[in-house]
């Protein structure tokens, strides 16, 4: 399904600079995952900048079909990600989007070779760690039983094996299986308001499984994921406890 | 506010349907999913190679067409072109009126479906019935399939013993197994009354000319052993390069749609009976039908071509399982239907240009198909085609982003609005003119506005690591 | 009608013209659709020739993946005649090639065996004894065809269907039987008793087709 080699990607060189895409979800709502992001790779030696020009991948508007409007986004942030260092981001889907979405809609374009390489910089977080730094063993504590949530764009690519790996080394995870893993949880994007009452449906059928084995916490490498579940979760009144990825590791780390 | 079709028909489905949809897709996938690896070494890589054998296919069918048409030809069928539907239509009629022929038997055909041949030929005062079990209660019914493998997934027994004894099959009864039998003599006598037998073809040859046809029932044979007429209905996209390469659509397609290593009977027919021979068809015709296909094979979503109609995606699509098939208003429903209803719609596709909306892009689909269609792709790519044509439905209860590429293509009245959004935690949501969020505050809470707070982190974490 | 095919196949390759290269049609590996564990048959050294001896008895793995299937492998006319009797089954057809195996063991006046098949009459036949023109062992597929089987409906029409088969007949897989499939305009791979799961899933064998398929050995 990706339309570029994943296995081609631009490596961190030996000062380990990275760029990081905090993502437009974080910037507005999470910001405690874009921290744990920074920690987490400052932890592993890198040098991590922020380019404070960056707003979002673009991907809202390519997934609802408005590719004019999406270029316009992605075109920012190809301006705005400059240089040739790695480009980290903790989801799943941002990436996918830079890396194959992206390449998708500026077929025609001109300027798509730049957005190509801007892909071929990208890397979600967990299989930035495990594959480009080759670190497949955590540090530190988290006890805890954990479901781990697939996320859709993950599918072709590296990331989930990446982020099981990680979950899995850190002492006190337990990883709790639970039925229809593979299943969609109904986010989607746009699709979440233009198709409410299926979206709900769908995040409500993962619910009714993870309600069946009550994990101390649902992890993610996408926060989309986690914020539509954890959604329907509050107003139904059976609150979930979400974390990223992210967050996991770097709280690893803190109680280490 | 207007709602999207789909999602409306997802709401109104009853939970006897629902249940039925869902528990028969599920377990299909399911035994699926066990059965590829435990058989094959590769199944990624054999999907794989059963996607190129099918891209290279439509890629070259200006090359496989004629080739195809003379080894039918050389082989004694008679072989038949149409554009539209209403040419098939009026193909098979006129084959039917040269044989004075009344009666037709049909196997299972998704391509009659679309052409809409039993009304067609009704009209005109001769019987087609269905054979296939499913196809046949469907058409007494008067409904449509909703699975392109299971026409009547959504059908309870209940409700087909009711459709039985109205047409005066028997008592109530709804035992699966009496309800068969029931079928199965009804039926008989048809296939010895009728002139013609119809089919489709899974697969065409281009090597030796065979067409494939692939079925559990024996309604095909039985089609081919009564009549003295059979007609293919064949899709121009059927094309398989040679007979060795059915070696790997053949592996992976009873399994992808029913979880069998083969279905119980894969006919391999290449023209019609020889002289003396007591049963089968003297005369054999082959109808290829275009009617779209050379449209689709011009777009940018050719690859939907390589479809063999297994219904793997259908079974595991989270969307198709939670509305089911007739919500997608065409013949061909589910995640293939998505891509392909629209484009076979030609100008008609602002009329369906929702169905590739009702997705969310989790490519389940791309992974169980056996021909490896990048499906999510060719949805995204009639999505822009939905927008940039203004198609209605394409945008109902879908959030206009334009401004929003425009803030976010603009550093600084991002971050403005990043710091600004916080009134969001204050305002109630049902003040904000946001019909995106109201949406989704319907069954969702919104989490806590925290926009400018990681910048403010990051600037604070800078200076302290500069020190 | 060559109107439409003019105009197909002139937008057809209007269609194609745009493309820059054809995808090229892929020299996949036999090995690929090799099934895993039972066969023991050595794959064929060139694409499209049928494998080489295999290790395994091809009968023994026939039969176990057709009983898999609800089909009955059998040995030899008398289990036949046995089976036929118990279940109350003596209206039959046979074949005429095969008559002189049968006739011994399907004698009068407990069966009634006719060597024509009476179309008019199809349904009064409980059982059909044809001659199989192979199999394939790894999916307990039998294969007909119009020049061994020449009545359609004598394999098709009876609740009963007896294949007969020699076991030099049988090849290992799929892709063997494709390159030894014989010239003839109705080949058919029978593999087990005709079902349907329309009704709610729930599988129900003997449809249209037989409902009890039978794959008869004989030396």
């Amino acid at each position: 399904m990706t339309a570029m080699d994943l296995a081609s990607r631009q490596l961190p060189g030996s000062e380990r600079r990275v760029q990081l895409m905090a993502t437009c979800l974080c910037d507005a709502f999470f910001d405690d995952v874009a921290r744990a992001t920074v920690e987490v790779l400052q932890h592993l030696g890198c040098i991590v900048e922020f380019p404070e020009g960056q707003t979002c991948c673009g991907q809202p508007a390519f997934n609802s079909g408005d590719w004019d409007s999406s270029r316009k986004v992605v075109r920012h942030t190809v301006n705005t990600f400059g240089g040739d260092v790695p480009v980290v981001v903790p989801s799943g889907s941002c990436a996918a989007m830079m890396f194959h979405g992206a390449l998708l809609e500026f077929e025609r374009e001109p300027d798509r070779a730049n957005v190509a390489a801007l892909g071929r910089r990208s890397w979600e977080l967990a299989d930035f760690i495990v594959n480009a730094l080759g670190v497949s063993k955590w540090p530190g504590r988290f006890p805890a039983r954990v479901a781990l949530h697939r996320s859709c764009h993950g599918r072709g690519t590296p990331t989930p094996e990446a982020a099981a790996t990680l979950l899995k080394s850190i002492a006190g995870v337990e990883i709790l299986p639970f039925g229809e893993e593979d299943q969609c949880c109904g986010f989607g994007g746009t699709f979440s308001v233009a198709f409410p009452h299926i979206s709900s449906a769908m995040g409500n059928l993962k619910l009714d499984y993870l309600d069946a084995v009550k994990p101390d916490y649902l992890v993610s490498v996408d926060m989309s994921c986690l914020m539509h579940m954890n959604g329907l979760a509050q107003k139904e009144g059976r609150p979930l406890h979400v974390r990223h990825l992210a967050q996991v590791l770097r709280d690893a780390l803190v109680t280490s | 506010m207007k709602k999207q079709p789909i999602d409306t028909f997802a709401e109104n489905l009853t939970a006897e349907k629902h249940a039925a949809v869902r528990g028969g897709t599920k377990a299909t996938h399911e035994k699926r999913s066990v059965m590829l690896p435990e058989h094959f070494q590769n199944p990624q890589r054999l999907r794989e190679m059963a996607g190129e054998i099918k891209q290279h296919a439509i890629e070259n069918l200006d090359t496989y067409l004629p080739q195809v048409e003379a080894k039918l030809q050389s082989n004694g069928v008679q072989v038949h072109w149409a554009e539209t539907a209403d040419e098939a239509c009026a193909t098979v009629h006129r084959i039917m009126q040269a044989r004075q022929a009344t009666k037709l038997v049909k196997a299972k055909t998704m391509v009659s479906e679309e052409i809409g041949l039993a009304e067609y030929l009704e009209e005109r005062g001769i019987e087609s019935l269905e054979t296939d079990l499913g196809e046949f209660i469907v058409q007494i019914d008067g409904d449509h399939p909703s699975h392109i493998v299971r026409p009547i997934i959504h059908k309870s027994r209940r409700e087909i013993a009711v459709s039985f004894e109205r047409e005066g099959l028997g008592a109530y009864n709804d035992d699966p197994a009496t309800i068969t039998q029931r079928a199965r003599r009804w039926l008989r006598p048809k296939y010895m009354e009728a002139q013609v037998g119809l089919t489709g073809a899974n697969f065409v040859s281009a090597e030796s000319g065979r067409i494939v046809l692939v079925t559990n029932e024996g309604n095909s044979r039985f089609s081919l052993a009564g009549p003295r007429c059979h007609i293919a209905l064949i899709g121009i996209e059927k094309i398989v390069p040679r007979d060795r390469d059915l070696g790997v659509l053949l592996n992976l397609l009873a399994r992808s749609a029913t979880a069998q290593p083969l279905t119980v009977y894969t006919e391999f027919i290449s023209g019609p009976k020889l002289a003396d021979r007591p049963d089968g068809p003297e005369e054999m015709h082959v109808v290829f039908v275009d009617n779209g296909r050379t449209e689709v094979l011009a777009s940018e979503c050719r690859e939907i071509l390589r479809c063999i109609r297994c219904g793997a995606c259908l079974n595991v699509c989270p969307v198709y399982r939670q509305a089911s098939g007739h919500a997608y208003r065409s013949v061909y429903p589910g995640p293939v239907g998505a891509v392909l209803s629209p484009l076979l719609a030609g100008k008609r596709f602002p009329e369906l240009a929702d169905l590739p909306k009702a997705s969310s892009l989790c490519g389940a689909c791309n992974e169980v198909c056996p021909v490896n269609i990048p499906i999510p792709d060719l949805l995204l790519r009639l999505r822009n085609r939905g927008k940039e044509e203004h198609a209605e439905l394409a945008s109902v209860a879908t959030p206009g982003l334009a401004g929003w590429a425009w803030l976010a293509s603009q550093p600084t009245a991002w971050k403005t609005a990043l710091v600004a959004g916080k009134a969001m935690n204050v305002v109630p949501s049902a003040l904000l003119p946001v019909p995106a969020l109201r949406a989704w505050e319907k069954d969702r809470t919104l989490p806590e506005w925290r926009g400018g707070e990681f910048r403010k982190w990051w600037r604070k974490n800078e200076r302290k690591t500069e020190l | 009608m060559s109107g439409a095919r003019e105009k197909i196949l002139g937008r057809v390759q209007a269609a194609l013209a745009p493309l820059k290269e054809r995808s090229p049609l892929p020299d996949w590996d036999p090995v690929l659709i090799e099934r895993r564990g039972a066969i023991g048959a050595v794959p064929a050294a060139n694409p499209g020739e049928p494998g080489l001896a295999p290790k395994v008895d091809l009968w023994t793995l026939f039969a176990e993946r057709l009983r898999a299937l609800h089909g009955l492998p059998m040995e030899g006319e008398a289990a036949l005649a046995q089976w036929l009797k118990e279940n109350g089954w003596t209206e039959g057809y046979c074949d005429p090639k095969l008559w002189p195996h049968f006739k011994a063991s399907l004698p009068e006046p407990t069966f009634h065996v006719s060597t024509v098949f009476d179309r008019a009459n199809y349904d009064n036949y409980q059982f059909g004894i044809t001659i199989a023109s192979g199999a394939i062992a790894e999916t307990g597929t039998l294969v007909l065809t119009d020049r061994d089987t020449p009545s359609r409906l004598g394999a098709l029409a009876p609740w009963a269907h007896v294949a007969v088969i020699r076991r030099e007949q049988i090849v290992p897989d799929v892709a063997s039987a494709l390159a030894t499939m014989p010239l003839d305009p109705n080949v058919i791979w029978v593999s087990g008793p005709s079902k349907t799961a329309d009704v709610e899933g729930i599988l129900i064998e003997g449809v249209h087709g037989p409902g009890q398929q039978v794959a008869l050995l004989i030396p």
